[in-house]
Order: structure tokens, then C-alpha cells, then sequence
């Protein structure tokens, strides 16, 4: 383990202290190429640090939005891995996006020896009593500025808290990995790469608070209610319309439709084109007239794919940035709802599984041709 | 030994890259989670010219595993993969191939069968296959993966029998580890060897007939031979396992087990939870060491022929054996390994104590500290002698009140789109407001997980505000379902039915056809319900036999396609609407490849010519037209007979384009006629908009140039490729244009 410095929080020193394995878990949203991440830090290890390794990502994973969760494990070259399940106590828990901290989900299984880098978004309020050893970088920005992508820039995040003494060794797995497929994009994204090793640095949070702050999502305990004493037969659903629960504002990336009604004309484009059912139009009056109004926005099920925006002849609807719109004017719940649901859970579009060898640096948020 | 390198790779990368370096002449097969990346990993080395197999992307299994049968009696090594209920539909051409003694190499890379439908893995799928006289091969870990691709070739061959690979999927399919290579390709060949054929069949000299009417005696003693090619495996696999431990320094045995020799208490499981358990027993034996409270656990690399001798001989002697099986045998008090395990030990003697566990169902994750609990189950008497491991009650919950009114016809009659007859009897539709049609309830929720941007969900929508009666949905697999009915969640507030997307349309005839009896029975109230079957994500592939045939009886139903050029829900591979040139996991570009090398299937026309009453193709960019013509589908589904509507939807994620553009790309697919809009309505074609007349026509390399996935054909080395898709284009709309003047 020459590359690697002993740091408390490193590799070193917690598998010479007797763990058999220093594991990692990515908490990400499809998009942001944590399975990539993973890979090759994976790849890393029996490459590069003298170790074994190995990698997985949580499958029915990397569609546009939906949580991803990846897993890395070390361990004594000399020693096979033989362990296939999740990562449950990570050792290094690495944060793709702010919001995700929301959900106690997240951060479970995290505790006092657990190091979390969390990707700042900034303007936002970090949620309090976080459990472990905080670390923060502006990792989207930092992207930004280097035209590189979140993935790479937390890796170099990644590499500095496993306590490698440089950068380097993450840089050859990126040439190798990312070199012969996008030569054009292997410069900046070796910048980010740097950016994030010399950029992670520690918060300011309590490290002895070990109790979880925040709730875990309620739906997730939900589910446990059927089983099989309670659960319908065949997996029979007499639910309708259950899904209405969901709270699918992670899935946005920064962006959502802001509604200017005076502008409005009725026209029910944005309705046509809206793959969520946002727009919530009822009998009202337009210019003396009887006819549906469009009365305002359910966001909690917008995932911000801005149809509404582009369709729109009067620009009645506008893309607004979402930190800037803390309180949503024309926030308004589905209005065929009866009675308002007990709680919202938080989810991702839900993915099924997905092919790794098409899941190119390309295909990033939004679709980039 | 042989060179060797080292990879970080998965199952399904190692299985490929066996296969690429056996140098096999064909694979045929259809793409399911989670064996496909195996052929998308092929067809990326062929399309850079490492390989020069061919690649078959069948219409579904049971044509991949014919396509296979095929190649392998015409002398060619022959290659398959798949899982879960694409493996049962291939089933019935398993015997066949192994009856008639044609040696090929399936990877099953194990996965839950249907339904409900799950894509996790466990061993319920390959346990079906214990009667196909196929030899199978279980490997545990990545590793395995690579080796045993090699050995059971020439296992094979040797017998002249079909041989499995099975491992488990995601868990060794998915998973990246440490493994090796050979460094050299020929080092692999060497081993295979050359492939003999007993009877060529391709010998015009002397012809063979393959495939004889049998009856008995005959057919018995065919049989009888299978058996002998089995036992024949069960004596070669020592020989083989031995030349290639020799070759790679890799030792392998038909059982494999860590402190048995020993032990008191031992866990029998598959796959790669034997990794773990192989952990847990290691830790235990370093823990309880003084106390001699010995542990060990045995797994089995070859399931046929089973190894019973070898078996009971590392395991016979424990006093109890607890065998964990990720399927059951429903019924028979085991799962199948634990009931073969069960046979073995009391027929070579064994007094040990059993018991049978199931665990791990549907990809359920097993780790260390499970493995440590089976161990003390085994030899716990207050636990039953067959069980079920991680299984919960549940809670009783108060349910709360629902949270929704029922979508009744009143309230779906909004009156904003009707359907009437004119002087000529002729169906005249009007309205489709596009401001009237906001007062339709929802059928479907919102909250459904598609990606930001989805055309499903449009298109839906935009269909079902046409439709004022009530609906009854029957949705086939594919992103559609998927994201709609994630449990214990629903989108649908109407009755939904999903089945896989080979039987979709028959699925639906059965329903509409009750209904349609308990009304005139009386039993069911009277009125009109239009039953809409949704296919999408290649459904009209492997389930166009089912739509034909629905169509040909004529059943009263409304088939709804949204045609997202892809396999969209297992990561896109191509489907047989994907379009020429058009770039998938399973049509890459590269040096010796550009994509898709063959036409979007005109599906329209093919329902077309079964003489339904009513056929259309609707887009999300002339939303009027579209609600009309689902008013007019719907009004025929009611009272004729079947109607077809296809859209075309958007997927930004695997178009790889912006999501907020997306109307504007769908615009283009028609403006360009690659998806022209038009209807066939009682045999009377009729085109509902033609961007020749309003000035909009495009060239299709402005519609290709807005997708990522087509976005190559830019270049002027694709040049050609483009102007077969135009002229194939304009032939089809000419054709459309000729058929409507003619009226």
C-alpha cells in the first residue's frame, strides 16, 4: 500500500485494523455516472493499489433520476472477495447529490467510523445531526467549470478520503477507462479529477451524533405492511391510483416550470405534452368565457423535463431555476384526489435493469447528443 | 500452464469473452435481463472487428433457441443465452435439440420466473431444465463463469449433448471482479479442439434425415441413448476438469466444499451464495475452534448428471445437513436441489439429518450473517424439516380510505369528442379539443416512475382522452408496465392486467370475451367498455403472432402500440422498429458496423392486411388527430371488432436527446414520413396529414440528426446508409399516397 497514506479515515488504516474490507457505497440518481464511478474505482484497486476488488451497482439502476446506489469493496490482494451483498456499513459514503441526504435511506448503516463526502449544492442547508465524519466539495460546480462530469470530479473526492497520497493513480484509471472511448473528453475530465482530490474538505457537523436525524422515508416502512398475512393474493394491487404518493421532485435536475398565468391562454398544450400529469385545469371563466383554466402545477410529481416550457406558444411557462423558487407560486396538489394522501414518499422514476455496455459517458442528464 | 491475463470484469463480460475467443460461427438469441449483456458485448466486439460471430436478434426465445437448433445440425458452434421466462419459452425446443444429439452451449443466467414479474435473480428458472437432457454446469463465481464457458463446449462435443452454463444472475452476472484470461485466443482454441460432426448434415453426397417420426420401441431406445450420452458426461467431466486445470492452474471438482471432512453441521447451497457461505463457515470454524462445533459447506458445479457418489461422499458423514434452494419445488416439501440431495444421501447410505430451506426468492440478498443462521437452523430441532428463510407476516394496518373516485362512465362522458354516422354512414368524428379534453379524469395516476420527458405516458394520455367510455387495460412488459405498477404501488385507477409480451392481445380476447358473455348473461351490467391492450419496448416483436391472431378472430379490443424503437426496458437493444442505422446495446457502431443493418418493420400494414375494421398511426405533434382517431379506435374496438392505433414515442434516454424537445423530434419523424400519419379504416386508406402538401417535408437525415442514437449517419461514411432509409422511406409513403387517392 505504498500510494496510500495512513489517515484515519483511509483505507490503510482501517484494513490494518483488522477489517477484512474497506467498503464504499455511492448514494447517486441515474445520470450522473455513479456506476461508472464505481467501476473504476473498482478497477483501481487490483490495477493500481495492490489490492483486491470489487464493484456492483444497485440493478434497475441509471435511468435518468432514479436512485442509484453503487458498491466498491477492498480487501488484501491475497484474499478472495466472497461477498455479493450490498454494502450496509460503509466505511466511505459518497453523496451525489444534496438532496439525497433528505431520506434517512441514504445514510443508513452510517455511524461514528463512517467518512460521507457529500456533493454541495450551494444555497442549501445541509440537514442537521448527520451521522459521521462530514466532507463537502462543490462538485457540480467544479464539474461545471471543467467540463467534466460530477462522477470523475467525486472520485478524485473519493481517492483523497482512501487517503492516496496523489492523484495520479486515479488518473491512469481514468486514461484507461475513458482514454480510448472519449479522447476528446479525457483532459477536462482529468481536470475535474484533480479539482475534486484538492477540493474535499472537511464540514463543520457534529461527529458523535450517531442518532439518525431526519426520518427515514415512510413509504419504505410502508411497505413492510404487506406480507404474507396481509398482502392480497397474487400479488393482486386494490390500490388505484397509489403511485399519486410519490414525490418525485429528486428526480429533477435543477430545473422546473414556473407558471405565469396572466399569460395563459387555456390552450392545454402543456396538459398534452406533460408525461406526469401535472397541469390541473377545472370549469372557470377565460375571457367571459366558460371554459377549462388551467389553475396551477402538481410538482410533486414534476421531474422538470421542461415539455411544458417548450411547447408553450404564450411562455405562460418559463424554466426557473429550482433553488431560486423556494415557495412554488401555483403549487397545486392533483385535484382529482379525494383527501389529501398521508404522506408523499420521495422516489425516482423507477428503473428496471439496463444494459452497462450502452451506458456511455454520453448519455448524461438531458440527454446530451 | 497457459499466459494469462488479468480482468476486472463480470459474469457476463467473462462469459463473452469466452465465447469471442472459442471463435463460435453463430449466436441466436432475444434479449432478457439479465443474460443480455452477454450478446450486447459481442455485438460491441463485432462492430470493432474483434469477432466475426454472427449475431441473430431473434423475434423472441423460442425463435433464438430454433435459429440455434438450426445452426448447430448444419455443423456450426452455436451459442445462446437468456433467463428466467424467455428460458421456459425457449423450453420446448430443449428436448429436441437434445434428442436429436446436437451439441451447443446455452449460458442461463438465472433469474425469478414470472409472475408476478421480477427480473432478481434465483434458481427458478434453471431448475426446469433438470429433464431437457441437457448436462448443466453451475458457476459460482465470475471466474467459474469464464472456465466453464470453455469446459462445456467440449463437454458438449464429446457427448454430442446441449450443454448449460448456469450462474446467478446480477449476483456473478453483474457483479466486477478480480479474474483471469488466457492471453492468447489459440491457447482456448487448442483446448476445444476441432469440432467433429458424426453425420454432417450438409453433406449433399450423403444425405442424412434428421428429425424421424418414432414411435416405440424406437423412441425408448433414442432415449435410452440419451441416457448413456449422460453418463457418458458423468465420466468425461473428471478428465476434462483435470486438462483444464492443467491449462489454467484452476482445479475444479463436480462438488466443491470447504470443512466437510469434519464438520458436524453442513450448509448445501448453489451459486454464488456458496462464496459467502464458504465466509461464514471459515469465520465460524476460527471462532468456535475450541469449542469443536465444526462447520462446513458444499456446493455442486454440475447439476446434470447429478453428482450423488461424489456428494454424499464429502457430506455423508455430518450429522446434520441443512440444503438451501433459491426456488421451490411448490408442493414436494424442497426446493429441487435439496430433494435431489435428499435422494443422494439415502441412496449411498447416509444417516445424516435433513432440512430443506428456500431462501433468496427473487434476488432477496443473502449475506454472512445469513449463512451463520442456516448453519445453526441445521441442527436446531424446533425449526421443521422444511421451511421458508426470510419470509415476513406483514403488519395488519388499518386501510385507509381510497384516493380516488371511481373512474365511472359518467364521468368519463365529457361529451368533448364524439363519433357519429353521417348521411353516408360513414364515421364522422369531432370535437378532440385539445382545451375541452383537460376535463377527462385520469384513468392513469400520476407519480408513475417513467424518465423525464417519456412519450408513454403522453401518448397514453392523449389516447385515452379520446376514449369516454370506460377501459379495461391489458399492459404487455415493457417500460410502460414497469413504471406504472411498481409494488405495492399502482398507477391505474381502471382494471389493469399486465402479461408478458408474447400473449398480450390473446391475454385480452379471453377478458373481453367473459365480459362480453356475463353481460349478455346479465351478470355484468350493460354498457359499452372499451378493453385497450398496450404493447410497446418491441412488444409487436415476440408478440405479433399473438397480436395476428387476435386480430384475425376479430375480437372486439383496441391494440394501442407505442413505438419507442427499442428494447427500452432492458437498456435498449434493437427491436424490429428500431431504425436502420439507429445505434443500440445490441447494434453498435464501430469500424466493421453502423448501427442497425435493417428496416423499421412497417407494422401498420401488417395489421392492415388482416382486415381488421380500423387501422392508424397517430403522433403526440398533431395531438387533435390523435384524440379523433383513439375516439374512432375506440368506437369500432366497441362495436366490430379489433382496432389497431400505433404512435410513436419519444424515449429521451436512449434516443439520447433533450426531453423538453422532444415534440419537436417527433415532429420531424412525421414531417419526414418516416412515420407518416394515416389511417385504413374498413379497408378505405385515408391520409390524415401530408407534409408534401404544407410545405414540411424534410429529408430523414434532419429527423436522424436529432437523436444521439442516430446521429452518426451524419457522416459522410454513412451516406449510403441514409439513402436506402430515404428511398425505403418515400417508397412507403408513395405507396400510403397511392392507396389513398385511389379511394
Amino acid at each position: 500500500m505504498e500510494h496510500i497514506k495512513d489517515n484515519r479515515w483511509g483505507l490503510q488504516k482501517k484494513l490494518t485494523s483488522g477489517k477484512e474490507y474497506y467498503e464504499i457505497r455511492l448514494e447517486s440518481i441515474g445520470g450522473l455516472g455513479a456506476n461508472l464511478c464505481g467501476k473504476m474505482l473498482g478497477e483501481l484497486g487490483i490495477k493500481y493499489l495492490d489490492l483486491n476488488s470489487s464493484s456492483f451497482s444497485s440493478y434497475g439502476s441509471e435511468k435518468t433520476g432514479t436512485p442509484v446506489k453503487g458498491f466498491i469493496r477492498y480487501c488484501d490482494k491475497a484474499k478472495e472477495i466472497r461477498v455479493h451483498s450490498p454494502v450496509v456499513e460503509p466505511d466511505l459514503l459518497v453523496v451525489f447529490h444534496q438532496a439525497l441526504l433528505k431520506d434517512g435511506i441514504v445514510w443508513k448503516g452510517c455511524g461514528n467510523e463512517t467518512a460521507v463526502i457529500v456533493a454541495l449544492e450551494p444555497g442549501q442547508a445541509l440537514p442537521e445531526g448527520l451521522p459521521g465524519q462530514l466532507y463537502g466539495l462543490k462538485a457540480q460546480q467544479i464539474a461545471m467549470e471543467t467540463h467534466s462530469r460530477i462522477n470523475v470530479v467525486m472520485m478524485g473526492a473519493v481517492l483523497k478520503l482512501m487517503g492516496l497520497k496523489s492523484v495520479e493513480k486515479g488518473e491512469q484509471i481514468c486514461r484507461d477507462t475513458l482514454g480510448k472511448k472519449y479522447p476528446e473528453a479525457l483532459e477536462n475530465n482529468l481536470q475535474g479529477l484533480r479539482r475534486g482530490y484538492e477540493e474535499v474538505g472537511p464540514l463543520e457537523q457534529n461527529v458523535n451524533s450517531v442518532k439518525a436525524a431526519g426520518e427515514e422515508s415512510k413509504g419504505q416502512a410502508r411497505e413492510g405492511i404487506w406480507g404474507y398475512e396481509t398482502a392480497p393474493m397474487g400479488g393482486i394491487n386494490p390500490r388505484p391510483g397509489s403511485t399519486v404518493v410519490s414525490d418525485l421532485s429528486p428526480s429533477r435536475q435543477g430545473y422546473i416550470p414556473l407558471f405565469i398565468q396572466e399569460r395563459c391562454i387555456n390552450c392545454g398544450l402543456c396538459l398534452s405534452t406533460c408525461p406526469d400529469m401535472v397541469f390541473q385545469f377545472a370549469k372557470g371563466e377565460y375571457k367571459g368565457r366558460e371554459m377549462m383554466v388551467n389553475q396551477g402545477l402538481d410538482y410533486y410529481h414534476c421531474k422538470g423535463c421542461l415539455r411544458c416550457v417548450d411547447v408553450c406558444p404564450v411562455n405562460a411557462l418559463v424554466r426557473g431555476i429550482e433553488s431560486e423558487h423556494p415557495n412554488k407560486q401555483y403549487f397545486l396538489p392533483n385535484q382529482e384526489l379525494l383527501r389529501m394522501p398521508a404522506y408523499y414518499e420521495k422516489a425516482g422514476p423507477d428503473g428496471y435493469i439496463t444494459s452497462e455496455s450502452y451506458l456511455t459517458e454520453k448519455r448524461m442528464e438531458g440527454g446530451e447528443v | 500452464m497457459k499466459k494469462q491475463d488479468m480482468e476486472y470484469a463480470s459474469g457476463n463480460e467473462m462469459a463473452a469473452i469466452a465465447i469471442k475467443q472459442i471463435g463460435y460461427d453463430l449466436m441466436g438469441y432475444y434479449p432478457i435481463t439479465p443474460s443480455t449483456q452477454i450478446a450486447e458485448n459481442l455485438d460491441m466486439m463485432r462492430a470493432d472487428g474483434d469477432t466475426d460471430l454472427v449475431m441473430i436478434a431473434a423475434e423472441g426465445e423460442h425463435s433464438a433457441a430454433g435459429i440455434c437448433y438450426g445452426a448447430s445440425v448444419a455443423g456450426g458452434r452455436v451459442i445462446n443465452a437468456t433467463s428466467a421466462n424467455g428460458l421456459l419459452y425457449a423450453l420446448e425446443q430443449l428436448p429436441v435439440q437434445s434428442g436429436t444429439r446436437y451439441p451447443m452451449v446455452m449460458n442461463v443466467v438465472c433469474r425469478t420466473v414470472s409472475g408476478p414479474l421480477s427480473i432478481k435473480g434465483d434458481h427458478s428458472d434453471i431448475m426446469y431444465l433438470l429433464n431437457t437432457g441437457w448436462p448443466i454446469l453451475f458457476a459460482s463465481t465470475v471466474q467459474q463463469v469464464y472456465d466453464f464457458n470453455i469446459i462445456a463446449l467440449k463437454l458438449a462435443e464429446q457427448v454430442h449433448l446441449p450443454v448449460v452454463v448456469a450462474y446467478d444472475g446480477f449476483f456473478t452476472s453483474h457483479q466486477k471482479g478480480r479474474c483471469f484470461r488466457f492471453a492468447k485466443d489459440e491457447d482456448v482454441k487448442a483446448f476445444v479442439g476441432k469440432k467433429q460432426e458424426p453425420y454432417p448434415f450438409l453433406d449433399l453426397e450423403h444425405p442424412i434425415t434428421v428429425g424421424s417420426y418414432m414411435n416405440e420401441p424406437d423412441l425408448m431406445n433414442n432415449r435410452y441413448q440419451m441416457h448413456l450420452a449422460m453418463e457418458q458426461a458423468d465420466r468425461v467431466l473428471p478428465k476434462l476438469f483435470t486438462d483444464f486445470g492443467e491449462l489454467s492452474g484452476r482445479h475444479y471438482g463436480k462438488v466443491e466444499s470447504i470443512g466437510c471432512e469434519d464438520a458436524q453441521k453442513i450448509l448445501v447451497l448453489l451459486g454464488s451464495s456458496y462464496d459467502t457461505a464458504m465466509e461464514a463457515v471459515e469465520e465460524l470454524r476460527r471462532s468456535h475452534e475450541e469449542e469443536g462445533d465444526k462447520v462446513g459447506t458444499a456446493t455442486l458445479h454440475v447439476l446434470r448428471p447429478f453428482p450423488g457418489n461424489e456428494l454424499v461422499e464429502r457430506i455423508g458423514n455430518a450429522e446434520h445437513i441443512l440444503v438451501a434452494d433459491r426456488q421451490d419445488s411448490y408442493g414436494a416439501g424442497g426446493g429441487n436441489l435439496s430433494l435431489e440431495v435428499r435422494a443422494a444421501l439415502q441412496r449411498y447410505g447416509s444417516k445424516a439429518d435433513v432440512k430443506s430451506l428456500i431462501y433468496g426468492l427473487g434476488g432477496k440478498d443473502f449475506f454472512k450473517e445469513d449463512a451463520k443462521t442456516m448453519l445453526s437452523i441445521a441442527g436446531d430441532a424446533s425449526w421443521p424439516d422444511f421451511a421458508y428463510y426470510g419470509v415476513t407476516p406483514g403488519v395488519k394496518a388499518e386501510e385507509e380510505g381510497p384516493l380516488f373516485a371511481p373512474v365511472t362512465r359518467e364521468r368519463t362522458g365529457i361529451g368533448a369528442t364524439k363519433v357519429e354516422k353521417d348521411e353516408a354512414k360513414h364515421l364522422k368524428v369531432t370535437g378532440g379539443n385539445l382545451n375541452a379534453v383537460t376535463a377527462m379524469p385520469g384513468r392513469i395516476a400520476p407519480g408513475h416512475g417513467a424518465c423525464p420527458g417519456c412519450g408513454i405516458p403522453v401518448n397514453l394520455n392523449l389516447l385515452l382522452k379520446g376514449i369516454e367510455d370506460p377501459v379495461v387495460f391489458l399492459f404487455q412488459t415493457g417500460c410502460g408496465m414497469i413504471v406504472t405498477t411498481a409494488y405495492p404501488k399502482t398507477s391505474f385507477k381502471v382494471p389493469y392486467l399486465h402479461n408478458l409480451f408474447q400473449n398480450g392481445a390473446d391475454t385480452l380476447s379471453g377478458v373481453a370475451e367473459i365480459c362480453y358473455r356475463k353481460q349478455q348473461k346479465g351478470e355484468l351490467p350493460p354498457g359499452d367498455i372499451v378493453f385497450v391492450m398496450v404493447s410497446g419496448d418491441g412488444g409487436m416483436d415476440i408478440g405479433m403472432g399473438s397480436a395476428l391472431g387476435t386480430a384475425l378472430r376479430g375480437h372486439r379490443l383496441l391494440i394501442f402500440e407505442y413505438d419507442n424503437g427499442g428494447y427500452m426496458n432492458t437498456g435498449y437493444q434493437l427491436s424490429y422498429s428500431t431504425p436502420l442505422g439507429a445505434r443500440s446495446s445490441t447494434s453498435h457502431v464501430g469500424k466493421k458496423q453502423y448501427g442497425k443493418t435493417f428496416f423499421n418493420k412497417d407494422m401498420p400494414k401488417i395489421m392492415a392486411a388482416t382486415g381488421i375494421p380500423y387501422v392508424a398511426t397517430v403522433a403526440e405533434s398533431n395531438p387533435t388527430d390523435f384524440i379523433k382517431k383513439a375516439a374512432k379506435a375506440a368506437h369500432y374496438a366497441k362495436t366490430e371488432g379489433t382496432a389497431y392505433i400505433k404512435a410513436i414515442s419519444a424515449c429521451p434516454l436512449n434516443w439520447n436527446d433533450k426531453p423538453a424537445t422532444e415534440r419537436k423530434v417527433i415532429e420531424a419523424a412525421v414531417n419526414c414520413c418516416y412515420f407518416p400519419l394515416y389511417e385504413v379504416e374498413q379497408g378505405v386508406t385515408r391520409l390524415s396529414y401530408d407534409p408534401e402538401k404544407t410545405g414540411k417535408k424534410i429529408p430523414v437525415s434532419d429527423w436522424l440528426s436529432m437523436m444521439g442514437r442516430t446521429k452518426h449517419l451524419q457522416k459522410e461514411e454513412y451516406r449510403n446508409v441514409v439513402d436506402r432509409m430515404q428511398k425505403e422511406i418515400d417508397a412507403r409513403y408513395r405507396a400510403i399516397k397511392k392507396s389513398a387517392e385511389e379511394v
